[in-house]
């Protein structure tokens, strides 16, 4: 599985996430000598008023990908950036890897209780469980900030 | 789908619940009572009377939502067209006008509830006497607020199935108050000016149509979608208030609705007694249904206007930061949530009820007149898909009507909503005005006619305009022999970028004098402060650069001066550097090694030999000093005719001078005289120098102002050479790799 981080598509959340899964995912990937496609996804409500406006999120998703192309010229990967609106993130995340042929989705699990992933739905779990293809988790790096 | 489609994927129906769901609301569920007791059969006249004014600035609204389909909605569009004076009063009015309208709903929500548990009237808490319908206000709005923090998406679709349950309740309660409709029972009208005071109060059941436009970016075609949202949910609402209303006064006796006891409900008593207690049942699931819809909606449509207000800098940005986990505007939504329980504590219903109504009254009115003003400017991106019929007559009477209605208020509610008013104001040109820089299609309009408008109207536009535009350079000065210098250096920057220059007098108050003592005293500790800063004021002017000037006193200088970079929202800080420039000698140095960190804004200290940028010299190695550097050096050659030398130490002379020649192209100093040197740094900056009349140096890596604590290489240049020399320091913001491994 020499191949599997040739192509990877890896979903960013946060600004944070952003961090964390770039310092994750970026070397490793820049040792394969593969390429990263960042996607990030805003969930629709689906025909009512979403939590947050949309030009205030696409404003977000900016900070978020402007973290991840920062961090990737500095690793010297080839990125790209995909920008989705959808009503199921895990969905969203899914149709990225179709769209991009990607060879692998990798994300780094956020930390947080149980509650959290009760309050904000648990895409990790989705991820694995529905995955159609290949499902790389890789752990955060130890930082010490 | 394209992701334009998912973005936008609010419908046709979706877009007339918000409107309708944010409208049927307490108005209809807690008012009619207090309707009918004021105005008799007039409450049927107040509440069509409202829906009136309403359907006015509705069309208004649809064509300003066509126009604009943008986050923010009627703060958006008047902050567009009036500019941001206006657009504060709009922003803080929405804003503030549903936090008292979502207090309200919250203390309906909380008399219904009451009826369906039946509470006492109040609880002892502690020292305290909480009525017991505020109690349940209060967690209510704290659960509606939570559930809007966290963020659940399931919310927005509930609201519609509401909705629909409401509009079905409603109708069948007027169909069976139609059916025991006698005309012999309508109560006495109370006369003309009680209706116009009740259409006041209940003008509160209206505020919702204007949510609509706040998330008109999200609206599918919104174009025809958004205009049939906004005045189809003004249309249908009035109509179904007008029903309920007339049930209500025709089908019960005239004195049933009065001789109900204080703690009923009058929709639902009049509900029991037609339709028995499965009417009245209905009417309270209603009530909580409707009421925790109103607040739901208004709490998300008051994060979109906060987004707006934030994108132009009206207040401040971090009010809009998106939570890492819940993807929530939650700062936003914390704040209106506060904002919402200390109304519900300190406001009696009809006090909430009636600010929610005088503060929208006053979007409305401002709303018709962006719309009068983007017609007559006629700027060339104004291209609405629906237009206002009767043109002008439709926006001028709604503008009308709307403020004329607010005369019909409770004069405290009026002074209250006034004070408000003038907190906006007062706000804009303390806060937002050095902050925001978008300009109003009306000040641009008159502005730009200045020749033919009348010339108050002139003073008037200019005198409110932004200035967060502008490139600011402040200038701390102590030593007047150095004034002259530095203000040179600063206009000539300030000129460059068309902005100002804020000369800061910065008086050092000893340590053991007390501040006030100081301020008392100003002119025994420097009495030279005035005269400083009028010559600052006459040199700036010479060059044709706008200043102001401030006095500031401290106890230490040095942070102050940061400070007020920061408060003066700087982009540029030119400061003296040498003996006495900021105060006393022995402090220099430990002030800097303070300075050291996050610079707030492009710093330039100069050591002062005399203001000759006849022949500059620029070392450089790249990096971003540098280019700021070479920008301070392009402003002097292109306002002093400078002759300009770029040097350079390189290990290689070829491929020292490639770098030059790049690095030159760049920077537009092409016709700079090139100088490439091999060697020591040092000795060669010294030798360039020799005939130079002022050095430019960028700082490097480590800082500058460490340097010159450190004692390195730029200091000993600085004190090595003759000519006066220019320290260059970008603002700094921490790289990427710096947050992670510093």
């Amino acid at each position: 599985m020499g191949d599997l981080l040739d192509r990877v598509v890896v979903p960013v959340a946060s600004e944070d996430d952003a961090r964390t899964t770039a310092a994750a995912v970026l070397p490793r990937v820049a040792s394969a000598g593969g390429e990263v496609v960042f996607v990030h996804v805003i969930e629709k409500a689906g025909g009512a008023v979403d939590k947050a406006g949309v030009e205030q999120r696409e404003e977000y998703a900016a900070e978020i990908f402007a973290v991840v192309e920062d961090a990737a010229a500095d690793a010297g990967v080839p990125v790209e950036t995909d920008l989705r609106f959808d009503t199921d993130v895990a969905d969203a995340i899914f149709a990225a890897g179709r769209d991009h042929d990607a060879s692998a989705i990798a994300f780094t699990p956020r930390d947080g209780s149980r509650w959290f992933d009760l309050l904000t739905g648990d895409h990790a779990h989705d991820l694995v469980k529905q995955a159609d293809r290949p499902v790389v988790v890789l752990p955060a790096e130890d930082e010490d900030e | 789908m394209s992701d334009e489609e998912l973005a936008k994927d609010l419908g046709p129906l979706a877009a007339l619940t918000i409107g309708v769901g944010t409208m049927i609301g307490a108005g209809i569920f807690v008012l009619p009572r207090q309707a009918i007791s004021d105005a008799g059969s007039l409450a049927v006249v107040s509440f069509l009377l409202g829906g009136g004014i309403a359907l006015l600035t509705a069309l208004s609204a649809s064509e300003l939502g066509t126009a604009m389909p943008k986050s923010g909605g009627a703060y958006y569009y008047v902050n567009h067209a009036l500019g941001p004076l206006f657009g504060s009063i709009a922003g803080w009015s929405n804003w503030l006008g549903l936090a008292f309208a979502s207090a309200f709903y919250m203390v309906g929500f909380g008399k219904y509830i009451q009826n369906i548990i039946g509470m006492p009237d109040a609880f002892v808490v502690g020292p305290l006497v909480v009525p017991s319908i505020k109690l349940v206000a209060l967690i209510g709005a704290g659960l509606f607020i939570a559930v809007n923090y966290v963020g659940a998406k399931e919310t927005g679709r509930l609201q519609n199935v509401i909705v629909v349950i409401l509009v079905a309740i409603l109708a069948v309660f007027t169909v069976f108050g139609a059916l025991n409709a006698e005309t012999a029972n309508l109560p006495d009208s109370k006369g003309f000016s009680p209706m116009l005071t009740t259409t006041g109060i209940i003008f509160v059941s209206y505020l919702g149509f204007v949510q609509i436009t706040s998330v008109a970016e999200e609206i599918k075609d919104p174009g025809r979608n958004l205009p049939r949202a906004v005045i189809g949910s003004v249309l249908l609402v009035t109509v179904i208030y007008a029903l309920v209303l007339v049930a209500m006064s025709a089908a019960v006796d005239p004195g049933f609705i009065g001789g109900l006891s204080d703690d009923k409900i009058a929709v639902v008593e009049v509900s029991r007694l037609l339709m028995g207690p499965v009417g009245a049942a209905a009417l309270l699931f209603g009530g909580l249904l409707a009421t925790a819809s109103s607040a739901n909606a208004s709490i998300l449509a008051s994060s979109r206007i906060n987004f707006a207000m934030g994108r132009d800098n009206i207040v401040t940005p971090d009010l809009n930061e998106i939570h890492p986990r819940f993807a929530t505007p939650y700062r936003s939504i914390a704040v209106t949530g506060v904002l919402i329980l200390v109304f519900i504590v300190a406001g009696t219903v009809e006090a909430l009820a009636t600010m929610g109504s005088v503060l929208h009254l006053i979007i409305y009115g401002l709303l018709n007149v962006a719309l009068i003003v983007m017609r007559e400017a006629d700027p060339a991106d104004y291209d609405p898909d629906y237009e206002v019929p009767f043109y002008p007559f439709t926006p001028i009477l709604g503008m009308l009507t709307s403020f004329a209605l607010i005369a019909f208020i409770s004069q405290l509610i009026v002074a209250l909503s006034f004070a408000l008013v003038a907190g906006a104001v007062l706000w804009y040109f303390v806060y937002a005005r050095s902050r925001t820089e978008k300009q109003g299609i009306l000040g641009q309009y008159v502005l730009s006619r200045a020749e033919e408008m009348p010339e108050t109207a002139v003073a008037a536009a200019s005198s409110v305009q932004p200035d967060g535009g502008q490139y600011r350079v402040v200038v701390p000065l102590a030593n007047p022999e150095t004034e002259k210098e530095l203000i040179s250096l600063a206009a000539t920057a300030a000129k460059a970028n068309d902005g100002r220059v804020i000369a800061v007098h910065v008086v050092q108050v000893p340590d053991q004098t007390s501040l006030q003592y100081g301020a008392d005293h100003v002119e025994q500790l420097d009495a030279n402060s005035e005269e400083l800063l009028a010559k600052a004021r006459a040199d700036a002017e010479d060059f044709g650069v706008p200043v102001e000037t401030h006095t500031i006193l401290s106890h230490r200088s040095f942070e102050e001066l940061f400070d007020a970079a920061r408060s003066h929202d700087a982009d540029m800080l030119v400061m003296g550097w040498g003996e006495d420039s900021h105060g006393s000698p022995g402090r220099a140095e430990s002030g800097m090694a303070e300075l050291a960190g996050d610079l707030p804004c492009d710093v330039l200290v100069m050591k002062d030999r005399g203001f000759d940028p006849s022949r500059i010299v620029l070392p450089t190695a790249g990096g971003p000093d540098s280019e700021l550097g070479a920008a301070i050096a392009r402003y002097l050659r292109d306002q002093y005719g400078s002759e300009v030398t770029l040097l350079h130490v390189a290990d290689d002379l070829d491929e020292g001078s490639a770098f030059l020649d790049d690095w030159a192209a760049d920077q537009g100093l092409l016709d700079a005289q090139q100088r490439v040197e091999t060697g020591d740094v040092e000795t060669a900056i010294e030798t360039a120098a020799e005939d130079a009349t002022m050095l430019v140096v960028g700082a490097t890596e480590r800082g500058l102002l460490g340097r010159l604590v450190s004692g390195s290489l730029v200091l000993d240049v600085v004190d090595d050479v003759d000519c006066s020399v220019v320290l260059a320091e970008k603002q700094r913001t921490r790289s990427l790799t710096e947050r992670l491994f510093g």
